[in-house]
């Protein structure tokens, strides 16, 4: 080892060789693997939706000259809604609410689940008591009808969404990260570093934070995965933004347009099947981390 | 399944119970093959105890789970291993699950973690019964289980009680007679009484010493600790690197060991009383400076289950004087600890006062800052106080961090590492603690607690969780310190031979009081209350009769030649 410049530099050299064989324990699990490949083609494509196709053509007046419901075609590769519009364009629009919906819900719920997590399981006394009660509270109440009370009260949109999400998500988050805050806390050099003159800034930001994370980020991934379905659930229900075009909303209009009854497949299927990719993918990714950052987990 | 094999059979040429021939154990790796045991012969009869001994990482444990082929899967036996003249290794599945437990059993170490902790210890117990006898009807079961509970000497109404009710030495017994359960002929005990303190270590030893001699069963005793074995075993073996180095009767291979390791293994462990251990010029009276730690009357209280208080210290009186070690000895569960943590403010005393350099001890947590910078503590096992995260370098500057001491943080923690004899310290700043050693970690640990440059050090059991041979040099560390830097240390532990070796005074604390108080030579020599009587006395001590002290209670291992201390070669 050669004499260290600046120790910084050196820690943050180590940061990046552990960040690499993450990587390559993370790769050498194909489901992951795979799970990321899809995840990213869906992100690209929905990011670049604007730019590959044409807008317009998600306008009901543009597409009136367009079959209605027509099975797929050469023109239509997967067919076309009540109103003439391309179920593929739809889908690929689709994912861009679904996806957003998705990530913003849940970077909410995990961060409001890891603050009070963390300040529950540290401080104890009544202020735990309270955090805990209040946690359970929100466990108990049915999310899916939480979500709906809060989305009709509220003005209707994609914020709303996000926020009925994010604000029903979270105590699943919190415990579990109680419950690892208590465990790192046990941890004999908890008590070192009190002995040593720690505040509970420097315990938190410098021991618990960095003990949970690992945790945080793999739950993260897998919370996605149940936002996107809350998404599509309340979307379906009616309670998304009508300007919009998510998964969820089509799957709604292929319901109310009687899809089901005229056989059109097309219609259903593509959202539907979209809602499945990015679920799984996330999902495989999620436990895929969990594998990377839990090594007892690998080789099962 | 049935087996009657340890009522029936009785012919005359017995083979020995337990034959060890040229086993080796590999484990595959990612890395490759790692050889745990590289040939090791061994033979084990009816009625004889044979004490393997070695450090942690020497295969001892990995032979021990290999007789009854208890390893996991990415193990290679090799080599004939015969229990009853059958070999192991190519016993059937089934032919297997039948010999286990019925012909040979476990005393796991880490009672608590081996048993169940949501079933009652009588279930666990009648397990192997009905496991190996499906026959027995559940009143059979129930005398059996009784009989067992009897015969390790705990009372019939505990069967009910859950593990976690239980004390550490209780669950050991619970351990032993789930062992005895099938009268197996060979018992494979892997540190049984590591995690227990002196006392009820002596009554477990007692216990399968007792059990050995009544029942002509075959002891396979395994442990780090050389005295422990010499006093329970009749021969020994001495392990390292897979390997037997030495091998003969205990009282040869503790009094007169050949091999280097042996040596290392038999001087860590001092007898008291011999003052070759003795590692610090004794002084004959207390200093009379005025003290730098002192504890007035100290009671701290918990508030338990049912409303009511249980009392951890009462009324507790003691001084650390500058440039002086003293050690605060006690058994497991007598409060040392926690008087410890209150002498540090990490719990506030319910009453009395902790005076620092003739200052009471601030309860806020602003001037409690202060007050750490001058008093540091290191603990008992320097794995968990090591964040597995943070690089040495982090864990060494943590405190400068905390205190934003001014000057070269660099520098301050190069000096450190030195003082800790990590050296030279630039090759240790980068290492993360699971890449260093045990010994060194807690070199990484006291660093540490140097690096803000203390008045004071207490120490938490610093050597109770390392091997035999790191135990010396840390021992021989916090003594240059004092030496050196003048540092005041006090050391608690239930060892009463790290009292001996480095201490100036000894404190002796029973059930939450100090009950004896004075020089190394005046307590442990001559010590005045009952309670340090029955400390020393269980101590267990291979080869001395010790002047002054009164002898444990009568049991058939301690019936051992006595012999002047003088004889055993120092460190």
């Amino acid at each position: 080892m050669t004499t260290p410049t600046s120790t910084r530099a050196l820690t943050w050299q180590r940061r990046a060789r552990a960040l690499r064989t993450g990587w390559r324990s993370f790769r050498a699990q194909r489901g992951a693997v795979a799970g990321l490949a899809v995840l990213l083609t869906i992100v690209a494509l929905a990011v670049l939706a604007p730019v590959l196709t044409d807008e317009s053509q998600l306008g009901i007046i543009n597409t009136m000259s367009n079959p209605a419901l027509a099975p797929p075609s050469g023109e239509f590769w997967l067919g076309t809604d009540e109103n003439g519009r391309s179920v593929l364009l739809l889908t690929w629009w689709g994912a861009r609410v679904s996806l957003l919906v998705g990530l913003a819900a849940t970077l909410l719920s995990v961060f409001i689940g890891t603050f009070v997590g963390i300040v529950s399981a540290h401080f104890g006394g009544w202020l735990s008591a309270v955090l805990l009660r209040f946690t359970d509270f929100f466990l108990v109440l049915p999310s899916l009808v939480l979500a709906i009370a809060l989305s009709t009260v509220l003005s209707r949109g994609v914020g709303t969404i996000v926020l009925a999400i994010g604000l029903t998500a979270w105590p699943t988050t919190a415990r579990l990260v109680r419950a690892q805050t208590l465990t790192v806390q046990a941890r004999p050099y908890i008590e070192r570093s009190t002995a040593l003159g720690a505040g509970h800034g420097h315990l938190i930001a410098k021991h618990i934070l960095p003990g949970v994370l690992p945790l945080v980020f793999a739950n993260t991934t897998l919370a996605v995965a149940s936002a996107v379905i809350a998404e599509s659930t309340l979307s379906f229900l009616g309670l998304g933004d009508p300007t919009q075009i998510s998964w969820g909303s089509m799957l709604k209009f292929a319901m109310d347009s009687g899809a089901v009854t005229n056989g059109a497949w097309w219609y259903l299927l593509p959202p539907g099947l979209g809602i499945v990719c990015v679920v799984l993918s996330f999902t495989l990714c999620g436990r895929g981390l969990e594998t990377v950052l839990n090594p007892r987990l690998r080789g099962r | 399944m049935t087996t009657h094999e340890q009522d029936g059979a009785d012919t005359t040429p017995r083979p020995p119970l337990l034959d060890m021939r040229q086993v080796t154990v590999d484990y595959q790796s990612r890395r490759g093959t790692v050889p745990a045991v590289r040939g090791v012969d061994l033979t084990v009869d009816a009625g004889q105890t044979l004490g393997l001994a070695g450090e942690s990482g020497c295969g001892k444990s990995t032979l021990a789970m290999s007789v009854l082929r208890l390893l996991p899967r990415s193990a290679h036996l090799g080599g004939d291993i015969l229990l009853d003249g059958e070999n192991v290794r190519e016993m059937s599945w089934g032919r297997l699950r039948a010999v286990r437990w019925a012909s040979a059993s476990v005393v796991f170490q880490g009672a608590m973690h081996a048993l169940n902790p949501v079933r009652p210890i009588g279930e666990q117990i009648a397990e192997p019964l009905r496991l190996h006898r499906a026959t027995t009807t559940p009143a059979a079961v129930r005398t059996r289980v009784n009989e067992l509970l009897d015969q390790v000497e705990l009372p019939v109404a505990r069967s009910t009680a859950y593990p976690h009710e239980l004390s550490g030495g209780q669950r050991q017994r619970v351990m032993i007679a789930m062992a005895l359960a099938c009268s197996p002929r060979l018992i494979i005990a892997d540190e049984p009484t590591t995690a227990l303190d002196v006392i009820v270590q002596a009554q477990v030893l007692d216990l399968l010493s007792r059990l050995v001699t009544e029942r002509q069963l075959g002891l396979l005793m395994i442990s780090h600790d050389l005295s422990v074995l010499a006093a329970c075993c009749q021969r020994l073996a001495v392990m390292y690197q897979g390997r037997i180095v030495e091998e003969g009767p205990s009282t040869d291979v503790v009094r007169t060991p050949t091999h280097p390791h042996s040596i290392a293994l038999a001087d860590a462990f001092p007898t008291v009383g011999d003052p070759a251990s003795r590692l610090v010029t004794p002084r004959d009276t207390t200093p009379d400076t005025p003290p730098l730690l002192e504890a007035r009357g100290v009671s701290v209280t918990f508030p338990s289950r049912g409303g009511t208080t249980t009392r951890a210290v009462s009324d507790a009186t003691l001084a650390v004087h500058p440039d002086e070690i003293v050690a605060l000895v006690g058994q497991s569960g007598s409060g040392k600890t926690t008087l410890a943590r209150t002498l540090l403010g990490l719990q506030q005393p319910t009453a009395g006062e902790v005076r620092f350099d003739g200052r009471r001890l601030p309860r806020s947590a602003r001037a409690l800052r202060a007050y750490r910078r001058q008093a540091q503590l290191v603990l008992q096992d320097p794995t968990g106080a090591l964040n597995p995260r943070h690089s040495v370098y982090e864990a060494v500057a943590e405190g400068l961090r905390i205190h934003r001491v001014p000057g070269d943080e660099t520098t301050a923690v190069a000096d450190a590492l030195s003082q800790a004899e990590l050296r030279p310290p630039e090759e240790f700043f980068t290492a993360l603690p699971h890449e260093l050693s045990g010994g060194q970690r807690q070199r990484v640990v006291i660093a540490g607690a140097l690096a803000l440059r203390p008045r004071l050090l207490i120490a938490d059991e610093p050597v109770a969780s390392l091997d035999a041979s790191v135990r010396g040099e840390i021992l021989a560390l916090l003594l240059g310190l004092r030496v050196d830097l003048g540092l005041s240390t006090l050391v608690i532990t239930h060892d009463l031979g790290l009292a001996w070796n480095i201490a100036d005074r000894v404190i002796v604390m029973y059930q939450g009081r100090i009950v004896e108080e004075g020089t190394v030579e005046q307590v442990l020599l001559d010590p005045r209350h009952e309670y340090t009587r029955t400390l020393l006395a269980a101590v267990p001590e291979p080869l001395t009769g010790r002047a002054g002290a009164t002898p444990a209670p009568t049991s058939p291992s301690r019936q051992e030649p006595t012999e002047d201390p003088s004889e055993v070669t120092g460190v």
